[in-house]
């Protein structure tokens, strides 16, 4: 007797089934728009680095991130960004400059610091300092800041 | 606890803390049925983003969330082939005792070395921040229980090979 149907999800074909679009808005950007958008922050950072000035390159990155599907390309650049700036501060300096960003910037400096220890070994990543981050960033923002990383589908 | 290894359990002790807020949830296909969401995966809304925090490509640990479990599952470091072994069966003998240790998972998640499942029950009937201490205590001495077992692995090795070649040496 042929069984296979018993394997078919019909939950899924229920008309009020849940899908993943359903969970949150997506980026209202294009790939082509976010990329862009990615490159020219890129530019922006450089300079804020070159003038050492670390707190601007850090929100220059972290406001208005590209998330969702579809903007794969523009996150890897927005990520490669973040490390640079990662690498380049001083471990003593971590604290000041987390304490002037705000709320929001935090969340999303947590989202990619779980996403940068989430591919280790890619590009230049490495463990020690965005696990010094973490424990920085924890100190300061409290365990809600990585609550909002768990629950914000809006993955960077 | 060593120097070098303090950051990575801090950061794991911070994540966990944050991901054990569980509640009791029944399971939205059966009714009267109870189930572990993050192991069902049946419904997107009830699950987190899975976090992973890692100190390199062979050390880490992987949180996955959900509205009444999670699931944490760790990756032991292992540098050279005794290590796997060792490792291997150590993981293996604790797996097979699943039941005594209660928030351990007979088997790990593909890619990983051991798994621990926590269910709201468990952060009910027990206190959270001793099933956090448990599990950063287990990662603290994973690591040195298998460096000794591979010590003591190497001495006995070379007891065997200087008796085992005086009997030809002679």
């Amino acid at each position: 007797m042929d069984v296979a149907f018993r394997k078919i999800d019909i939950d899924a074909f229920d008309d009020e089934v849940l899908r993943e679009p359903d969970l949150y808005e997506e980026d209202p950007r294009g790939p082509a728009q976010a990329l862009d958008e990615a490159k020219q922050k890129q530019v922006a950072v450089r300079s804020a680095l070159a003038r050492n000035d670390i707190v601007d390159a850090l929100s220059i990155v972290l406001d208005n991130p590209p998330y969702g599907p579809n903007v794969e390309e523009a996150k890897n650049v927005s990520l490669q960004i973040l490390l640079t700036i990662l690498n380049t501060t001083k471990s003593t300096e971590i604290s000041t400059v987390i304490k002037s960003l705000s709320m929001d910037a935090r969340d999303i400096l947590m989202k990619y610091l779980y996403k940068g220890m989430g591919k280790p070994g890619w590009g230049d990543i490495s463990g020690s300092v965005l696990l010094g981050w973490h424990e920085k960033l924890t100190e300061i923002a409290g365990t809600g800041c990585i609550v909002r990383t768990m629950t914000d589908r809006r993955t960077v | 606890m060593s120097n070098v290894l303090r950051p990575y359990l801090a950061a794991v002790r911070s994540t966990l803390t944050a991901a054990l807020t569980l509640e009791n949830f029944s399971s939205q296909v059966v009714e009267r049925h109870n189930k572990p969401e993050v192991e069902t995966g049946g419904s997107k809304e009830v699950l987190l983003n899975p976090l992973i925090i890692s100190r390199n490509e062979n050390e880490r640990v992987l949180i996955e969330s959900s509205i009444n479990s999670i699931r944490l599952s760790i990756k032991i470091k292992q540098a050279d082939e005794i290590e796997r072994i060792l490792c291997h069966k150590f993981t293996r003998f604790m797996m097979q005792r699943a039941e005594n240790f209660i928030v351990l998972r007979r088997k790990p998640v593909p890619g990983y070395d051991i798994s621990f499942l926590i269910t709201n029950t468990h952060s009910e009937t027990m206190l959270k921040h001793k099933i956090v201490d448990f599990i950063i205590q287990f990662m603290e001495e994973v690591d040195r229980e298998i460096s000794e077992m591979k010590l003591s692995l190497n001495a006995r090795a070379r007891i065997v090979a200087e008796t085992y070649l005086a009997a030809i040496a002679t």
